[in-house]
């Protein structure tokens, strides 16, 4: 077949400074949402940018020009969190219609009474008793883990489905695991290494660690003073970054949950990633007072602020939402990264030469 | 011979004119180096004419085969209408942002708290002069200890004549003319009151006083060191008070609980210390 290790022509839909030197690239701005983000992740091979928004549809693009692949509709609330296996062939989504939908990512032809369905059909959903927080798969993506939120008179719950063989029947099938949380609600989820164990953050700055064969709690911090926004892994899944409330950002290791370093700025950090190129750490955040408008009021004032993994230095910012940065994520080859704000923008943004160059003086 | 300029009328060039403006230049591709310049003309929101040129270039990458697949993939949801390419309602190129770098954290902080930092630092705001409180004087609370701090400088400045320089230079206050020690100026010797010589001003006194019915009146309690008894230039009436300035304060004192309230001449007298102030 012709595709198999074919040379893909593409016309970038780029603008380039022809009489520069080094090439400049511009950021994408992606407006397909029309509130806040919540949640935006990139797929394995990273050509697949997946986000969600408090509006009902989640949105796929294509990362290399930010063409719209598709949305995701048949939610009925602010979709929270969103998930895609590493084959790109299920996608899992969680909101406040109390509701988790497992779409298909694959299915380009399905015939059904002569009908073409094409991709983003709904697999199944699972109703639960609240606004599910969190979800994610697991690294084989055999399993899922969701959250849902405290609400009257219930407590917050984590449960872990198995998504192998899903279908209709989705709806029906009971998790294989479902742990009590007794503390304040899960605000961010994820898997531990080998997925033998589950990591949440929480509203009140803990970090628990849960047994996935027995449910039970091995581990539990309280680095934080303030609630955990975002809590991401590195690309290894050695360890991982923790933003907060309390205006820092803390890397942990991932099996003893020890602080390694933290990350200090003067704002609530919402989200942070890790570069899988470089030892560098995003942090993306908002709340802070308004400044005086003296810069262009065409370019948005909060910015994405960059700090090196282990100095805990602040080298670098990158300005350009309009609004607080609710979401950030590095592209899996490290070359660019993207980040959802409050005012619904998705800015897709490559890295300068300068930005390869740049060397920490120590 | 045939004419170089063609004949036109006028009429026939005022609708070539209109023709242009309605008219637009046919959209072009070139390829030129490797790049491929689209130009392409179109009336932009306020009906002029602009001219978009997109600059395109060819690469060449090596893409897996998922990644190739997931290319072929139908849109679905909201961009099932959608053609082939971004679609411009949902994907726009933004400005030009570049990434500042720091070389230390110094910078940041002294931008992002100075402003609050000068708030928090009274020193050069806000100071009471009574006080030296974080506080207007207007809105001192400790009014009492401002008139306190008034007075005690008022009665050291009459104490302490030799170090009224030194008094004057810590408190940079404006001290009245006849508390200036120093600086007192004997020029009229009749406005001067001088504070070595106790005074006493008698008030309520009838016109046709004089100086003699004065000194007469005075007289018995004591040596006077100077009687001063204005009039008026035109008539020589006297303007109804008078100050005397006896040699001791005992004389003084005794003269006004002696003459205070006192009838004289179809009036009742005022007696009483002459203050300070003029």
């Amino acid at each position: 077949m012709q595709n198999e290790r074919s040379l893909e022509k593409h016309l970038h839909y780029v603008a380039k400074n022809i009489d520069s030197n080094f090439i400049k690239m511009k950021p994408i701005l992606l407006l397909g949402h029309e509130r806040a983000l919540t949640q935006i992740k990139y797929n394995r091979e990273g050509d697949l940018l997946f986000s969600s928004a408090k509006d009902l549809r989640p949105n796929v693009w294509y990362s290399l020009n930010g063409e719209r692949l598709g949305t995701f509709n048949g939610h009925c609330g602010a979709v929270w969190c969103i998930d895609v296996d590493w084959e790109t062939t299920r996608f899992i989504s969680g909101a406040a219609d109390n509701s988790l939908r497992l779409w298909d990512c694959a299915t380009v032809f399905m015939l059904i009474e002569n009908s073409i369905i094409c991709v983003g059909v709904e697999i199944g959903q699972l109703s639960v008793k609240s606004a599910v927080r969190t979800c994610v798969f697991s690294y084989s993506a055999n399993m899922a883990v969701y959250s849902t939120d405290a609400t009257y008179g219930l407590d917050c719950e984590i449960c872990v489905i198995d998504v192998r063989n899903a279908d209709d029947s989705f709806s029906n099938t009971s998790p294989i695991l479902r742990m009590q949380v007794k503390g304040s609600k899960v605000t961010s989820t994820i898997w531990g290494p080998l997925d033998k164990t589950i990591i949440t953050g929480h509203d009140d700055g803990t970090i628990t660690q849960w047994d996935t064969t027995t449910g039970r709690i091995i581990h539990s911090v309280k680095d934080h003073k303030g609630a955990i926004n975002d809590l991401q892994k590195n690309s290894d899944g050695t360890m991982f970054v923790s933003a907060s409330k309390d205006c820092s950002a803390k890397l942990f290791d991932i099996e003893d949950l020890s602080v390694l370093k933290t990350y200090q700025t003067e704002r609530p950090v919402n989200s942070a990633s890790i570069s899988p190129l470089y030892d560098h750490v995003a942090l993306g955040g908002g709340q802070e007072a308004m400044e005086v408008t003296t810069t262009s009021t065409r370019v948005g004032k909060f910015d994405a602020r960059f700090f090196h993994l282990v100095f805990e230095e602040e080298f670098a910012r990158v300005k350009g939402h309009f609004g607080p940065i609710n979401t950030l994520a590095f592209h899996p080859d490290g070359k660019s990264f993207s980040s959802g704000g409050e005012d619904g923008f998705v800015r897709l943004q490559s890295f300068d030469q300068s930005y390869f160059d740049y060397k920490f003086d120590y | 011979m045939p004419s170089i300029f063609p004949l036109t009328s006028w009429a026939d060039e005022t609708e070539a004119e209109e023709k242009e403006k309605t008219h637009l230049p046919p959209s072009s591709e070139v390829i030129q180096n490797g790049f491929k310049i689209q130009t392409e003309f179109r009336f932009n929101n306020d009906g002029k004419k602009e001219k978009i040129v997109r600059i395109y270039k060819r690469e060449q990458r090596m893409i897996l085969t998922s990644v190739i697949k997931r290319r072929l993939w139908k849109k679905f949801g909201d961009s099932i209408h959608d053609k082939n390419g971004p679609n411009p309602a949902n994907t726009f190129l933004g400005e030009d942002t570049e990434m500042i770098f720091f070389t230390s954290n110094e910078n940041i902080n002294n931008s992002e708290e100075n402003i609050f930092d000068k708030l928090k630092n009274h020193n050069s705001f806000v100071k009471c002069r009574n006080c030296n409180g974080d506080h207007w004087t207007l809105l001192c609370l400790h009014k009492n200890v401002k008139n306190k701090l008034k007075l005690e400088e008022n009665e050291s400045a009459q104490l302490d004549t030799g170090n009224s320089d030194e008094k004057i230079k810590t408190h940079n206050k404006y001290i009245v003319p006849n508390l200036r020690g120093f600086n007192s100026k004997k020029i009229d010797s009749f406005n001067n009151k001088g504070f070595d010589s106790l005074a006493i001003r008698i008030s309520n006194l009838s016109p046709n006083t004089t100086d003699h019915d004065l000194e007469e009146l005075v007289k018995p309690f004591g040596p006077i060191s100077k009687l001063y008894l204005p009039k008026y230039k035109n008539n020589g009436l006297c303007k109804g008070f008078a100050f005397i300035h006896f040699k001791s304060k005992l004389d003084a004192h005794a003269a006004i609980k002696a003459l205070d309230k006192h009838g004289y001449d179809h009036l009742i007298l005022q007696v009483d210390w002459s203050t300070s102030t003029n």
